[in-house]
């Protein structure tokens, strides 16, 4: 686990202190040498409600939580099922200390779990490009992953969509889970044996299919699409997560079996969708000459160039046509904002001067908002940052795992439409970045290869703000305080007008306005 | 302080890692085994150049247009104080600043990292002498740590022991070698979120390896001059490596090998000092070439000093 491994690191920090003797005592006095940083792990979340009802909870993607079937489980008296118990009481005998500690990593949440490990791999396959020998830049193969360059280049827009489709396969999984387990209403093994003692807090939900198996399943079947290169660590992830339950003495194995055809089927669902959403089609760099041409014909005097050495193609130019989550494509040009100010007008110049005022005497605490959301290459990008949010506020508020699964996918499908409406402004206005026009406005943060108008980070955080702050209404002033600063920060950064940002940061908002839509009529009121 | 010193000096540049190396080149410095007479002290101000166009992306040599060219210039006031003929403080404060002649990179400037150091020479017998410094550094601004290659410094407090040995000839040729062990504090960045190897970090701490450097030097002194040759190595006892394609970050085990020439003209109490180094190899640095150049006052603090 991250947590021991960190551990290590610690111990072997201090071994290296001790071997030190003599004056360097006195100056390891001067400060703390421990190496260990704070990242506290998440504890075991222990719901507030089973939210008995949400197997009649509207569904994304499938027609209705009965479309994939779960056969019907042994009853609690069968040989069957009381083989499997005197099983599973031999391996909740057997747990070490190593399995303990992964009882209580997966005890802090499922989708939570997933949603974590998702966010760290978008990070790590965050990595735009090398130009090669000849000053191109190779597009990542998914047939070959693991090459230079690694497939996926997972930039904020590809990002956005595989924690959407993560989300939507663990909700509609889920959803499904609940219709079973209150069909079936096979009870927990320690509510139906007493003996059974069970290392994590047991509830009244019924335990037939697994929720953790359904999560894990549907999360790897949409994982090993979107991260090919990392089967092997997603299956040892999705078998950890299995055995964590039978070690914890929560699920039998026929629980975890059906659990996880049921999250496996749900997942394929998923993908189909997500094979036919338009995807593939999304780095079509033909098309941007036509969009140049049109942008230059409704004024825009000067478009935009990449400011990179060799010029980079612009980052997925036609992921504006992707289908949206919740509305659709015509849709799209309806929430398009209004054309951003002409070049060279006084407000152009408006802009501009601030940017050169910051450019010259950028603040610390300007410095210190661009830094902290500045998501670029290396990290989960600003709708992985929304989502750990998200996962912080479902997990300090004991939401079920169905529930949470809900905030995710509610989330995660506005913050991609939000993308996808961001990208058809980006390349139907194709704007010039502020050093393009000006190359004293070097920037602090770093530069993203595509048109300015608008800001990406506006929109994701308007439309995560606009969703959050329904589910949690009491974090409404904090969520739309934190969402105005991501917008901010951008001009802070100096990679974007203040134009781009305020109009992101509406637009976003009216996208996310849909997905609110939708949680007030999907029954988990 | 040397270290400190060069990190400044050198470390700005991608290179900047090295925080942990150095050596800089003063009148006295706390790597070399020459002290200030007791109630004597030298006052030094210097100037320093780096540059590279060329960094080691983990082990790959590579260019990057986007930068160009890293320049990282710093001014450093630099005491050195006579306690007793055989204890030295040190004391140094640098400001630096750095730029990218290509790109969008903005670059950063500002007062970096106090530095102070005592030697202590506790053996001095027939030509050899053996001393102990210990050192320890802090940063005195707020600058932006993570922000590489363009940052001024790591924000990393630090505390240094080295052990320097010199053999001196009556003729004036002397050789020096030395070791040191840096160690280094967790700092604290602006963002709460970050990769190191391939674990993400959900926490604003990071924990920077902590370093090491070696040196032999080889040279000849006399009243008025001294000139030197040396090579330097410094890496950090652990860290990750720049991913691919992307920029330094503080945890990356930083490594460098670098050789250079030191000359200092000092007829009386006004002095010159130059220096000059070249990294020839590295990992996670950049390829710096160095020049120094600085002005040395010396003078006697208490009026039965002597020079």
């Amino acid at each position: 686990m991250k947590f021991m491994h960190k551990s290590t690191n610690t111990s072997l920090a201090r071994t290296g202190i001790f071997s030190l003797t003599g004056g360097l005592l006195l100056a390891v006095t001067l400060f703390s040498c421990s190496k260990s940083v704070n990242d506290p792990a998440a504890a075991v979340n222990i719901p507030s409600t089973i939210d008995a009802n949400a197997g009649t909870w509207k569904t994304f993607v499938l027609a209705s939580s009965s479309e994939i079937t779960v056969a019907e489980p042994k009853a609690a008296g069968s040989t069957e099922y009381l083989a499997e118990i005197k099983k599973l009481k031999e391996s909740i005998g057997g747990v070490t200390a190593g399995q303990r500690d992964l009882v209580n990593y997966w005890g802090a949440g499922a989708a939570y779990r997933w949603n974590e490990i998702t966010r760290e791999l978008a990070a790590r396959y965050n990595s735009p490009p090398a130009p090669n020998a000849e000053g191109k830049y190779p597009v990542p193969d998914a047939a070959n992953p693991l090459a230079d360059p690694k497939f996926p280049f997972a930039n904020p827009p590809y990002a956005a969509r595989a924690l959407a489709y993560l989300s939507v396969a663990q909700y509609d999984a889920l959803v499904s889970a609940w219709n079973y387990k209150f069909k079936y209403n096979r009870k927990a093994p320690s509510k139906t044996d007493a003996t059974v003692q069970a290392l994590l807090p047991v509830s009244d939900l019924p335990s037939y299919p697994s929720e953790d198996a359904v999560v894990a399943a549907a999360s790897v079947e949409i994982l090993k699409a979107m991260f090919p290169g990392e089967v092997p660590f997603l299956e040892a992830k999705l078998a950890e997560h299995k055995n964590s339950r039978l070690w914890a003495g929560m699920n039998v194995e026929s629980d975890i079996t059906a659990g996880e055809a049921l999250g496996k089927a749900v997942g394929q669902k998923i993908m189909a969708r997500a094979k036919a959403d338009g995807m593939g089609a999304a780095n079509n760099q033909a098309k941007t000459q036509e969009m140049i041409a049109n942008a230059a014909k409704i004024g825009i005097t000067k478009t935009w160039l990449s400011q990179e050495f060799p010029s980079r193609p612009p980052m997925l130019p036609t992921y504006g046509f992707l289908q949206p989550w919740n509305f659709n494509a015509a849709t799209v040009v309806v929430l398009r904002p209004k054309a951003p100010p002409l070049i060279d007008s006084p407000e152009f110049k408006e802009n501009m001067d601030e940017l050169l005022s910051i450019a010259k005497k950028q603040t610390r605490e300007q410095a210190r908002i661009a830094n902290y959301w500045a998501d670029g290459v290396g990290s989960y990008t600003p709708p992985g940052h929304w989502h750990r949010k998200a996962a912080m506020l479902c997990h300090e508020n004991n939401f079920s795992e169905v529930r949470t699964a809900r905030t995710f996918a509610l989330l995660g499908t506005a913050v991609q439409d939000a993308g996808v409406c961001c990208w058809d402004a980006k390349y139907y206005y194709y704007y010039p970045r502020p050093n393009q026009m000006d190359h004293a406005v070097k920037t602090s943060v770093g530069l993203p290869n595509f048109p300015s108008y608008t800001s990406g980070h506006s929109m994701f955080s308007g439309a995560a703000a606009e969703v959050l702050s329904y589910i949690f209404p009491k974090e409404k002033e904090k969520l739309n305080a934190m969402a105005v600063e991501a917008s901010v920060s951008r001009i802070y950064g100096l990679i974007h007008y203040r134009f781009d940002c305020e109009e992101g940061l509406a637009t976003g908002h009216k996208v996310g306005a849909y997905a609110v839509q939708r949680a007030q009529t999907d029954g988990a009121q | 302080m040397l270290k400190t010193i060069r990190k400044k000096l050198h470390h700005l540049a991608l290179p900047c890692l090295i925080t942990c190396i150095s050596s800089a080149a003063f009148a006295q410095m706390p790597n070399d085994a020459i002290y200030m007479q007791k109630n004597t002290a030298c006052l030094a101000l210097s100037y320093n150049h780096s540059a590279w166009d060329k960094y080691w992306e983990n082990k790959l040599k590579r260019d990057n247009l986007n930068i160009g060219t890293q320049t990282t210039q710093t001014a450093m006031a630099m005491l050195a104080v006579g306690v007793t003929k055989n204890l030295n403080v040190i004391v140094a404060l640098p400001y630096i600043w750095t730029e990218a002649s290509a790109g969008n990179l903005k670059w950063n400037k500002g007062f970096q990292d106090v530095s102070g150091w005592v030697k202590y020479r506790f053996l001095d017998k027939a030509g050899v002498s053996l001393n102990a410094v210990v050192g320890a550094s802090l940063p005195v601004t707020n600058y932006v740590p993570d922000f590489m290659p363009m940052s001024i410094g790591l924000q990393c407090k630090t505390a240094t022991g080295r052990l320097v040995a010199r053999y001196k000839h009556s003729t004036g040729i002397y050789a020096t070698v030395y070791g040191s062990y840096i160690l280094r504090s967790k700092i604290k960045i602006d963002r709460d979120s970050y990769l190191m190897g391939e674990t993400l970090y959900n926490t604003n701490e990071v924990s920077v390896p902590n370093a090491f450097d070696l040196s032999g030097r080889l040279g000849y002194t006399n009243k008025y001059l001294q000139t030197e040759v040396f090579a330097e190595h410094g890496a950090c006892t652990g860290g990750d490596y720049i991913r691919r394609n992307q920029m330094p970050f503080p945890t990356n085990n930083m490594k460098s090998t670098a050789v250079g020439f030191y000359g200092k003209f000092q007829p009386k109490n006004l002095g010159f000092n130059i220096r000059v180094s070249r990294v020839i190899d590295g990992e996670n640095v950049g390829q710096s070439m160095t020049y120094q150049a600085g002005v040395l006052y010396q003078f006697a603090y208490i009026k039965s000093g002597k020079k």
